[in-house]
């Protein structure tokens, strides 16, 4: 029932009333997209202001109570800080760039084609890899005794000792941003493809892509002309996302980045992490410092778009239907094969040092395979992989449960969520983590002090929480709804269709968003060695911290079992919707 | 007790236009047969029934079924069973789960062998005895109909509303699914208002037609 407001004066004999808020499912469902709200804003928010004070000297806890600027006048005295800020700019906007380009130059060159579908295939994995882990990986392939110079010596290079050389942790971070662009690659291209799976957006995008190609136009030209205008505003939230993550991050740099100066990010990260307490001021201002990078970054983005938008307008109808394709399709296949190339060759040689017992320089093939690594390994692995495990259980199954909620109180209602609401899911991917988290560890530690999982949990969800909505909201907003109708005129309350006919619906995309949830709580870093305050050991931070300095063959084991983690997870969301509430098409009856 | 709807000075609205009023009063095992073009408020007419009616639409006038208001009623408290012209199975459940599904949960029926004979002779009846166990997905479009007709009375439903519900089957499968469902309205003696375009069903239908306009 669902009478007007407008027309109450005249509709006096009936009640008008809600339909939706009758029982207690329905009232929670509809307070549910507040709770979520609150959830984001209040942690990133006040996690914010809690580096703004102290970035002004207002630390009570050490007795200062003046603000002051002394913790940026420290700040512009860190030697080396213009270097600091010139490898984060040129980190996270070049690798940004890259990966863009690629993205573009791949869906251009295999737009309809049955090798999109492949590429596709062959780098969705490479998605739920963590960053520690692919650091981890390129910085071995291009190390001095790496895959690489193992391949091409001696008989090219004539290296019969292992040479010096600048890779990884070369002072222009141009392994950093080799390490960048191949991880967020293929993120942009899966991202790319599900906008392109949406059924009218991609249909409609085919349709416009044929009627170009039967206007003559060549086919990357025809993408860029007739398909990429529409499509790129569904990509302008994962960029801005690369983006931020890129010019903010710590577990690549740390990895694969130089130590005289590091990073912004990874610098502020030391001083935060000091013992002398009086650096968190300085830290703090470098926060800010960091914020207003990321956001400049992301202003200069937006910005050069406005500008190459209104420097091509012209040429999208200029009639022009071929700038040398034939030898972009070349340039892009041939690119796609080495970007696929170097990866298998870093996994290959990955799995290679952790099965390595003796393995002179210049052979491709270690002399013996011991297991003896992965034994050892895991006797002290333990403790770290339950936590992993159970962080991010805990944190996964509380977003997947709220986004649920939210997602139900959207079709409720039969209102979509508010453009805010969107937005502020968003915010963790946006916002700097290492700007908000060490604010939202303060408050914690004001609120707690002891319970160390549960805020490590809590600061997963924060980040769990926007990958886990954008994987369910596309499936649950295609319900077909008259599904729930049916249901609900045979008598089954809000509860039940909710249970009984929406939830076994969306088994498969379910079970694909708790992988994804997993795997992005497993591979978190900052959040678990802050919010745990060093006290929660995860694969990932053991890895990271193996990375550095333990030996080669012992870190290879880590990063393993860091990619194999969230792999179990997704094999068993691609398996057991095969078993379980499977419609006819897939039995074989 | 004779069982009845009304629809009591019903003016339907979309966008703050009046797209159709009606006052009718339909009484059990009678079919009221609505006709008309797409966009002239078909669907509306029934989501408002149902109490679906989507957002932009807006409605005044009450439903009343058996002498109760059920206008304030959620969709799952009005008792009010529709038929799509898509089977619509819940393709999660097996053929017999669709149906127990629809059963309310009654102390004649609750043991869940009698819930199971009860579902297997209401196949029987409709020419599908044994097929509780397969899958809907694997059944022909007719078989599905009458699973999803099964469905519908099961849920001992007070009227029913047929959404254009044959206009998906071939003319000879037509003929007979509709003889089926009417049939079944009449010998439940459920009212029952049917939504279509095709003359044929409105003539088997032997009620009143009202035509809309756009």
């Amino acid at each position: 029932m669902s009478k007007d407001s407008n027309n109450k004066t005249a509709d006096s004999s009936t009640r008008t009333i809600d339909p939706y808020k009758t029982d207690l499912f329905t009232r929670i469902v509809s307070l549910s997209p507040k709770f979520l709200l609150l959830l984001l804003i209040l942690p990133v928010l006040g996690g914010l202001v809690s580096v703004l004070l102290p970035a002004f000297s207002w630390v009570p806890a050490l007795e200062q109570t003046t603000v002051s600027l002394q913790g940026f006048n420290d700040l512009w005295q860190t030697p080396g800080l213009i270097q600091m800020v010139a490898l984060s700019i040129a980190t996270g906007l070049i690798s940004t760039l890259l990966a863009f380009v690629m993205t573009l130059m791949i869906l251009a060159a295999f737009f309809n084609s049955v090798w999109l579908t492949r590429i596709e295939r062959l780098l969705s994995p490479i998605l739920v890899i963590p960053h520690a882990a692919a650091a981890i990986a390129v910085g071995f392939l291009i190390a001095p005794s790496g895959m690489f110079s193992r391949l091409i010596s001696p008989w090219l290079s004539g290296w019969e000792l292992a040479p010096g050389g600048m890779f990884p942790h070369d002072p222009y971070g141009i392994s950093i941003i080799l390490g960048l662009t191949l991880k967020e690659l293929p993120f942009l291209l899966l991202m790319a493809l599900g906008a392109l799976a949406q059924p009218e957006l991609g249909k409609k995008l085919r349709q416009q892509y044929k009627v170009a190609l039967n206007l003559g136009y060549y086919p990357i030209t025809a993408f860029f002309k007739a398909v990429l205008p529409v499509l790129y505003p569904f990509l302008r939230l994962p960029i801005l996302a690369v983006l931020a993550y890129a010019s903010a991050s710590v577990e690549m740099p740390l990895i694969l980045g130089p130590n005289t100066p590091p990073t912004l990010a990874v610098t502020i990260m030391q001083w935060f992490n000091d013992v002398d307490l009086n650096l968190r001021i300085k830290a703090s201002a470098g926060a800010l410092l960091q914020l207003a990078l990321t956001g400049g970054l992301i202003a200069l983005w937006l910005g050069a778009e406005r500008i190459i938008k209104t420097c091509f307008n012209g040429m999208l109808v200029n009639g022009k239907r071929n700038y040398a394709d034939a030898l972009w399709q070349k340039i892009t296949a041939a690119l796609t094969a080495v970007v696929i190339g170097f990866i298998l060759l870093a996994l290959i040689g990955l799995v290679m040092w952790s099965v390595a017992g003796f393995w002179r320089f210049p052979a491709v093939l270690p002399e013996q395979l011991v297991l003896l690594h992965f034994q050892s390994a895991f006797t002290q692995m333990g403790t770290p992989l339950f936590n992993t495990i159970t962080i991010g259980i805990v944190s996964t199954v509380f977003a997947i449960v709220l986004t649920l909620l939210c997602l139900e109180a959207e079709q409720l209602s039969k209102k979509p969520l508010s453009t805010f609401t969107s937005l502020i899911i968003y915010l963790p991917l946006l916002v700097p983590s290492i700007a908000f988290l060490f604010g939202l560890v303060w408050l914690q530690q004001l609120v707690n002090n002891q319970t160390a999982f549960f805020n490590v949990a809590f600061t997963h969800l924060l980040f769990v929480l926007p990958y886990v909505f954008l994987s369910l909201a596309s499936s649950y907003r295609r319900l077909d709804p008259r599904f729930a109708h049916v249901a609900a005129s045979l008598g089954a309350t809000p509860a039940r269709v909710f249970l009984q006919v929406k939830l076994p619906q969306l088994f498969a995309p379910i079970l694909i968003a708790i992988a994804l949830g997993l795997a992005i709580s497993f591979g978190q870093y900052l959040p678990t060695l802050l919010a745990g305050g060093g006290r929660i050991a995860t694969i990932t931070t053991e890895a990271v911290t193996l990375a550095n300095g333990a030996s080669r063959r012992t870190s290879a084991v880590y990063a393993i079992i860091q990619m194999a983690l969230p792999l179990v997870g997704f094999i068993l969301a691609w398996i057991l919707p095969k078993y379980f509430f499977k419609s006819g098409k897939n039995s074989s009856r | 007790m004779q069982s009845s709807l009304q629809i009591k000075n019903l003016q339907l609205y979309r966008q703050g236009e009046l797209l159709l009023s009606l006052d009718e009063q339909i009484a059990g095992g009678e079919i009221l047969t609505v006709m008309g073009p797409s966009g002239s408020g078909k669907s509306s007419l029934l989501n408002w029934l149902t109490g679906t009616l989507p957002n932009g639409f807006t409605a005044i006038g009450e439903v009343w079924l058996n002498d109760e208001n059920v206008s304030h009623l959620p969709t799952h408290l009005r008792h009010i069973g529709v038929l799509y012209q898509d089977a619509l199975l819940f393709s999660h459940l097996s053929v017999a789960g669709n149906i127990a599904f629809a059963m309310p949960k009654s102390n004649k029926n609750s043991n869940k062998k009698q819930r199971r004979e009860k579902i297997e002779q209401a196949l029987a009846q409709v020419g599908l005895a044994g097929m509780g166990d397969r899958h809907p997905d694997n059944l022909s479009g007719g078989q599905q109909a009458r699973v999803a007709l099964l469905r519908t009375l099961l849920s001992a439903p007070k009227a029913i509303l047929l959404d254009e519900p044959f206009s998906k089957l071939d003319t000879q499968l037509r003929v007979d699914t509709r003889q089926l469902v009417f049939e079944q309205i009449r010998t439940h003696k459920l009212p029952a208002i049917m939504v279509t375009h095709d003359y044929s069903d409105a003539e088997a239908a032997n009620g009143k037609v009202i035509h809309l306009d756009l």
